[in-house]
Parts: structure tokens; C-alpha cells; sequence
């Protein structure tokens, strides 16, 4: 492999197939296809919910109807069918289990494949762990623990149940129904999720940890998660996406809300693989996700993503750094191969006085594929000196992929500091030739060249995260990072 | 179907255009305008400026008066000099230099076909109504300056369309002046289409000083074949509404390109420069500086964009935005926007918005400058590398004297 050159890590990472594709044989609950009313009425009620949440999932398919798609993106797809869409599949066994024994075997096999043994879990780890199949928790772990701090994090259908006061207050209140085309749908559809909430002055002493995994064929899943971090507290909060090779689109429109209250801080991490579709670019998820965190006076919201999946990925996870002295931060790795298209990036809103925020981005694009940071910087006049950062870097494979950059900046007041810079190359010859002359092989100076420009965002990811992430960015972009 | 009423209502005080060259362009323009509406801030490219009074504007034709009352308007005094005073075309009247022919741009048998990214630009091609054509025979130098001075007066309103061609290994330098002795609103967008011939070098200043009442928008569209250098500096000075929308074209290997822009808003001006540098062919470099200063109430928008296409390999390409905003209600949206799709390239951007930095103009303070003094030598250096990039010394000397005058500035830049 000493002859390892760039055009060969091109071609690899051409090769690359799914390695995460398998399909897991459990009935499911289905609803009929499509999208009305009814439907919405008869998800309300297999789900038993109040009558609260049913007017409110209608008021958002109204909304939803006057609606139409945005275009703006960088990416092209075909639109999906809306009618064609199962919108709820249960796994059919939804009574919950005892005991971990108690689990259906081959859950616990997917779970395996995915790298996530629970019993693995709970004994090594301490990692809590709501694990979200085909839209219903089936196992949740660590509850009592956990209970004794009064933390609450269940799924999106038990905080209904359990704590309608919460979740009725909170949710919407970071992104309205109103927001846009894919987050109305999601209002009004959405089948579970998780919710979490973290009292005054509690340092949650776990980082929690989801699950989520498309299942059933034809189904799309439209998750919602709510993170309440009440005042003074601290939450690490993990969201991990695999789905199973499909060669029909499917659709993902989550919503993800974060309130951090006075004081608080919410780190929120991601590793998105879904699966990308086929080098020939036929079947993908659709990824269409609307993230937003609430900064409320000294508050830190920071987002860390590492995006490797989806056919088509849109998705700006933002802050609203509504109090004074509020902090947003933004980390992404960003890698396309094949056919993939993403169009991703963030908004920092800076509403409050001496909010800063930072935005590192990085894009890896290889194959065929497009990939492109889209953000958006907005000081606002009462936002007395803001300070903002931001980088976006972009890393070139092959000449037919391409890299984009479109940064929006909008300031109006005169002491904010605003600093953008975006570079985009490929791994640069000198720096190839630097590392060989010190008698690094080529494959390895690539690896360390690709390890190093990711460095700064996988730094950012917990531990236990950080692991599965270069686990994830070692199979998309095989024979370079060794 | 409001809207298009408000397009169709503001079209309707033009007489279509007798230029034959645009004709060939008039079925893709007349499309775009079937397609759009007058643009709001809905429409991407008009985001941050409001055109609401503009589409509401009256406009009337004034009465003619001699090119000799416009000559204060003129920069560079041994230039040769073409007005074009409300859309009327006044060709110099001085011996051209061998190798250089100006007419009328009805002469032209065919002008080189513009993109339309709005629908002024489709208006252009419709409704143009004059227009001057430059000609800079191949293996030329032109020694001389070309200054082409815009004056609207009145209440004007109206398209005009210039051609440029540099020929072969030519060089040559030109103003394009913009000023306006406006008593009511004005409107006035202007075209130039430049092409620049193989190893040709092409400088242009654009220097807009116009009044209060203008709505001024101009467009450039370049074409650059192999070996050439082309720079231009777009200059807004004063103003009330203007946008500046520059194209380049890079279709010739190993051309270097400069684009450098200053503008100094106050009041509550709003200047919107667009720019788009295409490179469609290998080693090429682009370099683009654009610096703002906003003070009162005033509004600036960058929009840079740097394309690289597939076969552009070996591109360099760099762009820089720095703006300073001064009073507490101007402000500045940028976006600089990479768009590429080669990959043995080197671009970056980069973008910064901040104010004087106040221990700075302590440290002048404390030598005995006032504080207006202090703040003065601060922003001239801060806009002192796009100054610099001037290459006219006579340009670079009214602009000095433009910002010292506007903003009332104590010290000689």
C-alpha cells in the first residue's frame, strides 16, 4: 500500500458501499399511506394523546397545506410524494418491557450490528440510552438513576403522558409551526421522540444518548425532540442516526428544540449516517431537519455534527442568542461521497448583549457529490458587542465533486466584531510532499492530513461519541484514515 | 399579479430600444421579464434593498442643454472625454490618437450577448435608447485616458448601453464617471459590456459621485481571453440608491483578474455591489478587495462570488470583505459565496465587520490629535490599500478630496 495516491483513495472512496444495510424482521404497526386529516386524528389516538396536542397537530397540517417546498438549497431531488408516505409504524409489540431480558432478541441483534449492545451499555459505559425504532421507544435505560436528580428524559409520547405541563410550554417555543415547510409537517405528524429535562442547578452526571434508526420500508420518520436545561444546569445530550439500505427515497423531518435557561449549558452532538443511496446515486434518506437552541442569559448552546449520510442533507442547526452574555457554538464535519448533496450550515442570531459565537465547519466532498456550508450571522441592533467567529473549510477529492460556500452576514450595530473566512483546496501537493519527505508513507500522510483538518470539530464530541464518529468517517472514507 | 402590474406600469414610460445589436438578446430579455416581477426583497438578489419608491417614482424628460456645462464633471483633464448627459451620447471632439475609434453604439453590428440576472438588466436590452462604442485596435497602446462621463439631470429616466473592445496585446485605460445634478428622482442604469482581448491589459476606475435623488444602477460585464490583465475599481463615493452588479468572464488561460472595490455611505444611502467572476478555463487568478465605511443611516451590501467550473483547474482565487461601520443605525450584510466545482484550486474569502478599535485612537489621543483626527488617520488607513490600487493619479486625487469633503475630514490624505 505504499503506492497509495490520491486518486486511489478517490476511487475507494467510490467503491464504498453501505456497510450499515440490513433490514430488521419485525412487524410493524403501519397506518394507511398518505396525509390527511384522518390520519393525523388516528396517530393522535393510537398514541392516546390529549386533545391538546391533536388541535395543535392540526393547526399545523393547516398551516402545512398553505405551504410550499423552499428551493433556495444547493441540492436537487426529486420532490417527495407526500400522499405516499406511511406516516406511523410502530414495531407491533408496544407493551414495555420488564426487564432488558425481556427484549426481543433480534432487536437486541440490530442493536449489535449498530454497535450499541445495551448490555454493553449499561455496564461499560453509563451512557443512558432511549432507543427509538421505527418512531416508539422500546427501551430506555438509566430512568431511575437519573430520576434521583430529577432529570426527565423519556420519549417524546411518555413526556405527554407524564408531563403535558412542560412539554405543552415548551414545545414550539424555539421553532413555531409556522417556521417552515418541512417543520409544519413535522408539527403536525410527528410519531415520537425524545424529551429531556434537566432541573435547576443539576449537572447531569451521563451524557444521554438516542438511538434512531428507519426502519419499516416506506415509512418516514418525523421525529421531535425537546432539551430543557433549566437554570444553572449542564446537559451532553447524543443524537446518532443509521438506517438500513432502501432503494426508495424516505423522508426524515425531525425537529429538534433546545431551551437553555439562565446559566445553562446544552451540548447537543450528532453523527447522522443514514443510508446514502448507491454509488449510482438510486435510494437515500432524504434529510430535512429543522435544529434551533434558545440561549437565555449566560447560556451556551453548542452543536457538534458529523454528517456522512443521507442522499440529500438540509440542515442548519441554529442559536438564538437571546440573553446577554450568551455564547452559540457550531462544529461540522461534512462528508459527501457518491451522488450525496448537502446543503448545511447554521444561524447564529444574536439578539442579546455581548453574545458571541463561534462557527468551525469543514467539508469533505469526494465522488460525485455536492457539498456546501450555507449560514447565516445576523447581529441585531440591540446586540452591543458581539462577537462572532467563523471558518469553513472545504476539502476537495476528485474534480467531480463540488464545494460551496454561501456565508450570510448582516450586522447592524457598530461594535460588533464579525470575522469570516472560508478556504477550499485540495490536500495540497507541498503538504503531501512535506510529510513523505519525513518519510511518512502516502497513505499515511493523507489520513493524517484528513485527521487533522477534522481534528478541531471531532475534539469538540464526547468520548464515548468521538469513537463511533472516527469509526464512521474511517468507513466513509476508507484507506485514508489509518 | 399586483407586481406584475408594477413592472408593466414602470416599463411602460420606455420606447423600445433601436440599437441592432441588442435585438438578437431582446426574445431571451423579454422572457425574463414575462417571468419576473419587480423585484422585492423577496427575490434573492434584491434581499436588502427596497425598491418600493422607485416603482412609485414620476420621472420626466428635461430639456437639453450643452455638454459644456458638464464638464466640471470630468476627472482627468488630458482624457478623452465622451458624455453621455441624460441618455444623449456627445462624442469628443478632439482627433482620436491612431487605433482608437468611438461612435455611437447604433454603429455596432453586433454587441457581445449579456446575461440577465434581473430585470433591469432585461430592461437594458429592451429599452436601451443610446450608447457609446469603444474600439482599441489590436497591438495599441493608448496613452491617453478614455473617461466616459454618465450626468443625469432632472427628473431622467432611462437605459443606456456602452461597448468596450480592447483588441489583441492593446492597452488601455478608462474612466467611468458618474455624477448627477438630479432636482428630483432620477433613475438611470447603464451597461457596459467590456471584452479584452488576448495579452491586452485594461484598467478601469469607476468613480460614482452622484446626488441625493438618484437611483443609479449599473451593470459590467467583462469577457477576458488568454494572457490578459484586467483590472477595475468600483469607487461610490455619494449616492442615494446604487447597485453595481459586476460579471467577469474568464475564458482565456493564464488571465489575471483585479477587482477592487471602495464605497463610504453616509445619510442613508444604500449601495449594493454584486460580483461574479466566472473562471471557465485553467490557471487563471482572480483577486478581489472590497472595503466599506458606513456612517448614519446608511446601508451596504456585499455579495462576491467566486465560480469555478469543472475544467477551471489550477485556479486561485481570493476575495476579502472588510467593512467598519461607524454610527450606531448603519449597517452591512455581506456574503461572500464560493461556488466550485474543480479541485486542484486554491480560493478562500474572507469577510470582517468591526468598529475602531478605541485603544488605537487613545494612543493617537494621547500624542494630541483630536479625537475626530484620530478617528479620520484610523479609516484612511483602513481604506488605504484600496486607495492605493488606483492607479490614475488623478482619480486617486479627487477621490482623496471626495472623502475629505464628505466627511469633513481635518487632515490632507
Amino acid at each position: 500500500m505504499a503506492g497509495y495516491t490520491e486518486n486511489e483513495l478517490a476511487q475507494d472512496l467510490e467503491n464504498q458501499e453501505y456497510k450499515f444495510g440490513f433490514v430488521t424482521d419485525i412487524e410493524s404497526d403501519t397506518v394507511p399511506i398518505g396525509l390527511n386529516e384522518d390520519i393525523i386524528r388516528l396517530i393522535s389516538e393510537k398514541k392516546e394523546e390529549p386533545e391538546w396536542l391533536l388541535e395543535y397537530r392540526l393547526k399545523a397540517f393547516a398551516i402545512w397545506k398553505e405551504m410550499t417546498e423552499p428551493e433556495w438549497a444547493h441540492v436537487h431531488y426529486n420532490k417527495p410524494d407526500f400522499q405516499a408516505i406511511a406516516y406511523y409504524s410502530a414495531p407491533k409489540q408496544t407493551k414495555k418491557y420488564e426487564s432488558w431480558d425481556d427484549v426481543d432478541p433480534e432487536m437486541k441483534e440490530t442493536m449489535k450490528k449498530l454497535g450499541i449492545s445495551m448490555e454493553e451499555q449499561q455496564r461499560l459505559t453509563g451512557v443512558a440510552v432511549d432507543f427509538v425504532m421505527d418512531s416508539v421507544s422500546v427501551a430506555t435505560s438509566f430512568k431511575e438513576k437519573l430520576g434521583e436528580l430529577g432529570v426527565i428524559f423519556c420519549s417524546f409520547s411518555d413526556a405527554v403522558q407524564n408531563h403535558p405541563d412542560l412539554v405543552k410550554k415548551y414545545m414550539g417555543s424555539v421553532v413555531p409551526m409556522t417556521d417552515n415547510f418541512y417543520a409544519a409537517l413535522n408539527a403536525a405528524v410527528f410519531t415520537d421522540g425524545s424529551f429531556c429535562y434537566i432541573p435547576k442547578g443539576v449537572r447531569c452526571p451521563m451524557e444521554l444518548s438516542t438511538y434512531f434508526r428507519i426502519n419499516a420500508g416506506g415509512t418516514g420518520q418525523f421525529e421531535r425532540t425537546l432539551v430543557v436545561a433549566d437554570e444553572g444546569s449542564y446537559v451532553s445530550y447524543l443524537e446518532g442516526c443509521t438506517a438500513p439500505q432502501r432503494d426508495e427515497n424516505q423522508l426524515h423531518a425531525a425537529v429538534v428544540e433546545l431551551i437553555a435557561m439562565d446559566h445553562a449549558e446544552i451540548k447537543y452532538s450528532t453523527v447522522q449516517n443514514w443510508y446514502p443511496g448507491d454509488k449510482e446515486g438510486k435510494g437515500g434518506v432524504f434529510n430535512f431537519v429543522t435544529k434551533r437552541g434558545m440561549c437565555h442569559t449566560h447560556a451556551k448552546i453548542s452543536w457538534t455534527q458529523v454528517e456522512t449520510g443521507s442522499a440529500v442533507t438540509w440542515k442548519y442547526p441554529s442559536c438564538v442568542l437571546k440573553g446577554d452574555y450568551s455564547i452559540g457554538e457550531f462544529y461540522s464535519v461534512a462528508v459527501t461521497n457518491n451522488y450525496q448533496q448537502a446543503d448545511t450550515g447554521t444561524k447564529m442570531i444574536h439578539l442579546g448583549k455581548n453574545t458571541r459565537s463561534t462557527i468551525i465547519s469543514k467539508g469533505i466532498s469526494a465522488g460525485k457529490s455536492q457539498n456546501s456550508y450555507r449560514g447565516l450571522v445576523q447581529i441585531n441592533k440591540s446586540a452591543q458587542n458581539a462577537r462572532n467567529f467563523s471558518q469553513c473549510d472545504s476539502l476537495l477529492m476528485t474534480d467531480e465533486c463540488g464545494a460551496h460556500t454561501f456565508p450570510y452576514i448582516e450586522c447592524k450595530n457598530p461594535t460588533a466584531k464579525i470575522e469570516h473566512e472560508a478556504t477550499t483546496s485540495k490536500i495540497g501537493e507541498d503538504q503531501l510532499f512535506y510529510c513523505m519527505q519525513r518519510g511518512i508513507s502516502e497513505e499515511k500522510a493523507i489520513s493524517l492530513i484528513v485527521n487533522g483538518y477534522c481534528k478541531e470539530v471531532l475534539n469538540q464530541l464526547p468520548m464515548e461519541f468521538a469513537v463511533e464518529a472516527q469509526k464512521l468517517l474511517a468507513i466513509s472514507l476508507e484507506g485514508s484514515v489509518g | 399579479m399586483e407586481n406584475s402590474n408594477k413592472l408593466s406600469q414602470f416599463i411602460s414610460r420606455f420606447t423600445s430600444t433601436e440599437i441592432e445589436g441588442l435585438l438578437p438578446m431582446a426574445g431571451m430579455a423579454r422572457t425574463f421579464l414575462l417571468e419576473n416581477d419587480f423585484p422585492t426583497t423577496r427575490v434573492e438578489r434584491f434581499k436588502y434593498t427596497r425598491l418600493a419608491k422607485l416603482a412609485n417614482a414620476q420621472f420626466e424628460s428635461s430639456d437639453e442643454k450643452s455638454v459644456s456645462d458638464f464638464r466640471k464633471h470630468q476627472i482627468c483633464s488630458d482624457a478623452i472625454a465622451i458624455f453621455i448627459v441624460n441618455g444623449k451620447v456627445h462624442l469628443p471632439e478632439t482627433s482620436l490618437p491612431t487605433g482608437l475609434a468611438i461612435d455611437y453604439i447604433n454603429s455596432a453590428q453586433s454587441l457581445p450577448s449579456s446575461s440577465v440576472k434581473d430585470v433591469f438588466a432585461g430592461m437594458n436590452i429592451l429599452y436601451a435608447q443610446s450608447g457609446v462604442c469603444v474600439h482599441v485596435a489590436k497591438n495599441t497602446v493608448i496613452n491617453s485616458v478614455i473617461e466616459i462621463i454618465h450626468v443625469c439631470t432632472g427628473s431622467y429616466a432611462g437605459f443606456t448601453r456602452n461597448f468596450v473592445s480592447i483588441g489583441e496585446h492593446a492597452q488601455a485605460k478608462v474612466v467611468l464617471t458618474y455624477a448627477s445634478e438630479a432636482t428630483n428622482e432620477c433613475f438611470s442604469h447603464v451597461h457596459t459590456s467590456i471584452e479584452v482581448g488576448k495579452q491586452a491589459h485594461v484598467n478601469v476606475e469607476k468613480i460614482q459621485m452622484e446626488s441625493s435623488e438618484m437611483y443609479s444602477f449599473s451593470d459590467e460585464e467583462i469577457w477576458q481571453e488568454a494572457d490578459s490583465v484586467f483590472q477595475i475599481n468600483t469607487l461610490t463615493l455619494d449616492g442615494n440608491l446604487v447597485r453595481n452588479d459586476l460579471h467577469i468572464q474568464v475564458q482565456g488561460e493564464h488571465a489575471e483578474t483585479h477587482l477592487n472595490g471602495m464605497y463610504m455611505l453616509n445619510a442613508q444611502q444604500h449601495v449594493a455591489n454584486y460580483t461574479t467572476v466566472d473562471h471557465q478555463v485553467p490557471n487563471c487568478e482572480s483577486h478581489e478587495l472590497y472595503k466599506g465605511i458606513m456612517d448614519d443611516k446608511s446601508v451596504a451590501v456585499f455579495n462576491g462570488k467566486v465560480f469555478v467550473r469543472k475544467d477551471a483547474q489550477v485556479t486561485n482565487a481570493y476575495q476579502s470583505n472588510a467593512n467598519v461601520l461607524i454610527s450606531d443605525d448603519a449597517s452591512i450584510n455581506s456574503k461572500p459565496e464560493l461556488e466550485i466545482y474543480a479541485d486542484d484550486v486554491k480560493c478562500s474569502h474572507g469577510s470582517t465587520t468591526g468598529q475602531l478599535d478605541d485603544e488605537a485612537i487613545f494612543y493617537l489621543r494621547a500624542r494630541g490629535l483630536s479625537e475626530k483626527s484620530a478617528k479620520q488617520l484610523m479609516l484612511t488607513a483602513f481604506m488605504s490599500d484600496v486607495l492605493d490600487k488606483i492607479t490614475i493619479p488623478e482619480v486617486k486625487a479627487k477621490v482623496s478630496k471626495i472623502i475629505n469633503q464628505r466627511f469633513n475630514w481635518e487632515l490632507e490624505l
